[in-house]
């Protein structure tokens, strides 16, 4: 097509859309000038001037047909059919308010709870991660499942092995976190900070980049080269306030300055969150011998980049190969029991860990309450359409293809959704930061949530989908069918479904009704899991106690040593003691639930067999009133006493389960036991022997839903201060109390840091955290589900009763009463609640084995949960059923049969 | 008498075009010319000439303007744009091949 053509045609079609009175007025006056011409001639061949007239209209065949034959010529006739068929279907959704409402807002639950869910994998499951290449990142982990522990991370000589013979992988990368640093910036007020200490090579391993400033390299590592650090993206806009001057500045990271060289792009914590990256010579301690040579020293955690023809399975065989080596050329570094072996992930599996199964879980939900929106809105324009079949049948005499029908309904539809689906996306945006909290309890990607151009177009795709399914819902009646519909009407109401429509209606409930008790179940269990969380004994007594974190400030391996450490302590112990409204306050090395470090333990003239791991327990640090203040009751012998100091004899008490592993039934009280294990040697504990004074009960430090905790507890005063937590039990609420308690350590010790101030009951709550909120949006779900799918039976029995009021009104005549009506009704919708309970049942069955994983003290198929679940479902569904059922009872024979 | 649809697939189109030809002409002065120079043997119903018309000048083959007519009504007339004069070699080359086959075979001596 030559240009000026196209410019040609390009006019005349934007001519005829937007200058469209003008178009239509010309094409009136060519034909009238056509016709008057015509009639002119007609009268000069000897026609009256009327006859002229009529016999010009007459050869022209039909002005206004004509003209749409014209107005065809144009091609933009969709155009203007698009705009009536949505101005129409405004107008007809306006007229049928209560049906539109319904479906909007089904639709907009609906597609609001996937967008939401949606929004969550992508963000965190989806996306790929904001590092270069990040599909070629691989986290190694080591574990020793025989004596419990998940990740023991790798020592220095470990790596060296690695990185000598792995060929596989083109660079490895640690990284390691001690306790927090402190951290003084320019201000001179002394902040804690969670450090990372890092390879040089990190930040290129990984594929970050900066966003200010430099990252480390090489050339950072070793022990004469300056101390730097970098930012993390969140830390640096948090305490920084995303000033890029800070780049070049000093600040102090415990007793050593460290010059800032730049700040890392946003990028998720793993394996822990990190505020600050050093190089290894931040920490003296890295660059120890004891760390340097130590083969059990284990503190990195290790990244790797695949090397270019490596896959991860070809990485893995190399690491079990290397490892095994590792393990039989030292195996004094690896003991048998323990059943040492390192794992190799590709990161993004790392990263989504926890994460997976529980947003996949929650999206599948999310599909299945849109299903049951989906099926609803179906079921209501089914029903909607047979009062239509009417409007769509004289709509066809009139002219309308099928086509046109088709579209008209489309658009009705399309309209619907979108209102539905832009209500969606905002409820989920609403959402959004909820979301992102729920999130962070299971990935680390969590800051990455964000509703962006991806998420909005599958909110619209999944609108315009629903829309065109519905379109195909009501019949468009072909032409054969025209007449005989007209004529099977009759002029006449005619409301009733065919066979197959109602099959469709009825299997539609059927799958909502099952959908249903699917969800439920999943709620009905991870309910009954936070039920059994809440009553697990934690071994404290949570009321009425507040705790406070002291930790000690700077490089925690020095600052252990300091011997005023102690005094100090018990001046701010005896300070809060003194406070009206407190009963007891107590000093621990950490606050009880929250663990601690361990180590392996050995006892006198005992022998571990070998085919058992050396026993391990948790180190705690406590003042003589701690268990009291804590709620921990003391089994056996007694207490600390405030002789048990520096000088007098070592002793300890054990907790009641960890009595039981080393010392079986005897009675532990007066027996030794020692710290043991090649790791001692890098710590200022002492491998001496301690005597057994008291057995007390056992705490759950690491999740309600874990072991109890085997302890060891050493008096505060006898040895070394690790640092500080304070456990105050008060009179009442101990919330009320924190404002007090701060003021009074802070009168004794002004720069002391005080940490995680929170009550038993908010630890414990911590705790559960996760599955609440998991719980929670099930139920949620569950909810929702329940609603539509509520709303969905009652609104096709209502349908039916309304359909079948004559049949209703000559059964009512020949004799039965209006409980009878009723009772068949109920059965109705008993039969469609029968059988959907009962495939419910099925699929829950199966469903809830996906659950495995996140339920607690109860099994997937827990009969209480599916009774109680089904019973409930029946009982609701009958509630709802007894509207429509009412209604039909209340049916009156005399004006039933009139309106016929 | 030849109704429209009996004309050939397209004729119509052609002979507008060709009739724009020979002078710009308004709708009505294009079906009493056809009549005249087809002595009558191609009526052209006045209704589809305007469908055709539009579509031609939709198509960018004709263009339209409104001028005076000859008694002084203001008329709306149609002549052949660039693409136009192309589009009509086109159409008549191919009418003369369709022609010739047709009388070709019309003409066949039968056995």
């Amino acid at each position: 097509m030559g240009i000026d053509r196209f410019l040609r045609v390009a006019g005349l079609r934007l001519r005829s859309v937007f200058r469209r009175g003008a178009v239509e007025r010309e094409l009136d006056e060519e034909l009238q000038y056509h016709v008057e011409q015509q009639t002119a001639e007609n009268v000069r061949n000897g026609m009256s001037p009327r006859d002229a007239r009529n016999a010009a209209l007459r050869a022209i065949g039909g002005l206004e047909f004509r003209k749409e034959q014209v107005r065809d010529t144009r091609g933009t006739r969709w155009l203007d059919e698009i705009s009536s068929d949505l101005s129409f279907a405004f107008r007809s959704l306006r007229r049928a308010h209560g049906f539109t409402l319904a479906v909007v807002v089904t639709l907009a639950l609906g597609i609001g709870a996937n967008t939401a869910m949606f929004t969550l994998l992508r963000g965190t499951l989806l996306r790929p991660l904001p590092n270069r290449e990040g599909d070629r990142l691989v986290y190694l982990r080591q574990s020793a499942p025989g004596s419990d522990q998940a990740n023991i991370s790798f020592s220095v000589p470990e790596v060296t092995d690695f990185r000598a013979e792995a060929k596989s992988l083109s660079s490895i990368a640690e990284y390691s976190q001690m306790v927090p640093f402190t951290i003084v910036g320019s201000d001179g007020h002394p902040a804690r900070a969670r450090v990372g200490v890092i390879t040089g090579n990190y930040f290129d391993v990984l594929g970050l980049a900066p966003i200010a400033g430099r990252l480390t390299t090489p050339r950072d590592d070793g022990p004469d080269v300056p101390s730097v650090a970098v930012l993390s993206y969140r830390y640096w806009m948090d305490r920084f306030g995303g000033d890029p001057r800070i780049v070049g500045q000093t600040v102090r990271l415990n007793d050593r300055s460290s010059t800032i060289i730049g700040v890392l792009q946003p990028a998720p914590d793993y394996p822990r969150r990190t505020e600050i990256f050093v190089n290894m010579v931040t920490s003296p301690h890295h660059l120890s011998a004891t760390m340097v040579t130590g083969r059990t020293h284990r503190m990195s955690e290790l990244f790797a980049r695949l090397a270019p023809t490596a896959t991860v399975e070809s990485a893995r065989a190399e690491i079990d190969r290397i490892s095994a080596a590792m393990m039989r050329d030292h195996p004094e570094a690896y003991e048998k029991a323990a059943k040492h072996s390192v794992a190799l992930f590709p990161l993004r599996d790392a990263l989504n860990e926890r994460a997976s199964a529980t947003f996949w879980l929650l999206m599948g939900a999310a599909t299945f309450v849109l299903l049951i929106a989906c099926a609803n809105v179906a079921n209501l324009t089914l029903m909607r359409g047979v009062g239509r079949e009417r409007e769509m049948l004289v709509r066809a005499a009139l002219g309308a293809g099928r086509a046109r029908l088709r579209r008209l309904l489309i658009v009705e539809n399309l309209t619907l959704a979108t209102i539905g689906g832009v209500l969606g996306v905002l409820v989920s945006a609403a959402a959004l930061k909820l979301l992102v909290a729920f999130a962070a309890q299971f990935s680390p990607r969590a800051s990455e949530i964000r509703i962006d151009a991806t998420v909005l177009a599958v909110g619209l795709a999944t609108s315009v989908l629903a829309a065109i399914l519905l379109s195909f819902m009501p019949r468009v009646s072909s032409d054969g069918a025209l007449a005989s519909a007209l004529g099977a009407s009759n002029g006449g109401r005619r409301i009733t479904l065919g066979h197959g429509r109602q099959r469709v209606q009825q299997t539609l409930v059927i799958a909502q009704i099952a959908v249903c008790m699917i969800l439920l179940t999943g709620a009905g269990l991870l309910m009954r899991t936070m039920m059994n969380l809440h009553s697990v004994d934690t071994g404290i007594q949570a009321e009425h106690v507040l705790t406070l974190e002291l930790p000690l400030q700077g490089d925690l391996l020095k600052e252990v040593m300091k011997p005023e450490n102690l005094g100090n302590y018990e001046r701010m112990r005896d300070r809060v003691a003194s406070l009206p409204g407190v009963d007891v306050a107590a000093l621990g090395s950490a606050v009880p639930l929250r663990g601690s470090l361990d180590f392996e333990v050995k006892a006198e003239n005992r022998e571990t067999p070998p085919s058992r791991p050396t026993p391990r327990a948790s180190v705690k640090l406590v003042d003589p009133k701690f268990f009291s203040a804590a709620g921990i009751p003391v089994l056996k012998g007694r207490a600390f006493e405030s002789t048990d100091r520096r000088g007098s004899g070592l002793v300890v008490i054990i907790s009641g389960a960890f009595a039981k592993q080393i010392f079986g039934d005897d009675d532990p009280i007066g027996k030794r036991i020692a710290w043991t294990g090649d790791v001692l040697r890098f710590t200022p504990f002492s491998g001496a022997w301690r005597t057994v004074v008291g057995v007390v009960g056992d705490t759950r430090d690491h999740g309600l839903d874990g072991d109890v905790t085997p302890s060891v507890y050493e008096p505060f005063a006898q040895e070394i201060v690790l640092g500080g937590a304070l456990i105050v039990r008060t009179a009442s609420d101990p919330a009320a109390m924190q404002q007090s308690v701060v003021r009074a350590i802070r009168d004794v010790a002004p720069a002391q840091l005080i940490e995680h101030v929170a009550t038993f009951d908010q630890i414990r709550d911590e705790a559960v955290a996760p599955r609440r909120l998991n719980a929670m949006f099930i139920s949620s779900f569950g909810a929702l589900a329940l609603v539509i799918a509520m709303v969905g039976i009652a609104g096709v029995l209502a349908f039916a009763v309304t359909s079948r009021t004559s049949e209703i009104g000559i059964r009512m005549s020949l004799g039965a009463d209006a409980g009878r009506v009723r009772r068949m009704i109920l059965s109705e919708g008993g039969v469609l609640l029968g059988i959907g309970v009962a495939l419910g049942l099925a699929g829950a069955l199966f469903a809830a084995r996906l659950l495995r994983g996140m339920l607690f003290g109860v099994s997937p198929h827990d009969p209480l949960t599916l009774t109680g679940v089904a019973v409930m479902l029946a009982a609701v569904g009958v509630a709802a059923c007894w509207l429509p059922a009412a209604r039909a009872a209340r049916v009156d024979p005399a004006i039933a049969l009139r309106a016929e | 008498m030849s109704k429209p649809n009996d004309l050939v697939q397209g004729t119509l189109d052609l002979l507008i075009l060709k009739m724009l030809a020979l002078e710009p002409m308004n709708g009505w002065s294009i079906g009493q010319r056809l009549k005249q120079l087809s002595a009558d043997i191609l009526q052209v119903s006045d209704g589809s000439l305007y469908p055709a018309l539009h579509k031609l000048e939709q198509e960018g083959w004709v263009t339209a303007e409104w001028r005076q007519s000859e008694n002084n009504r203001r008329a709306k007339f149609y002549s052949l744009t660039r693409a136009g004069q192309k589009q009509l070699k086109i159409e008549a080359g191919n009418w003369d091949r369709l022609a010739t086959a047709i009388t070709a075979l019309v003409r066949l001596q039968e056995v």
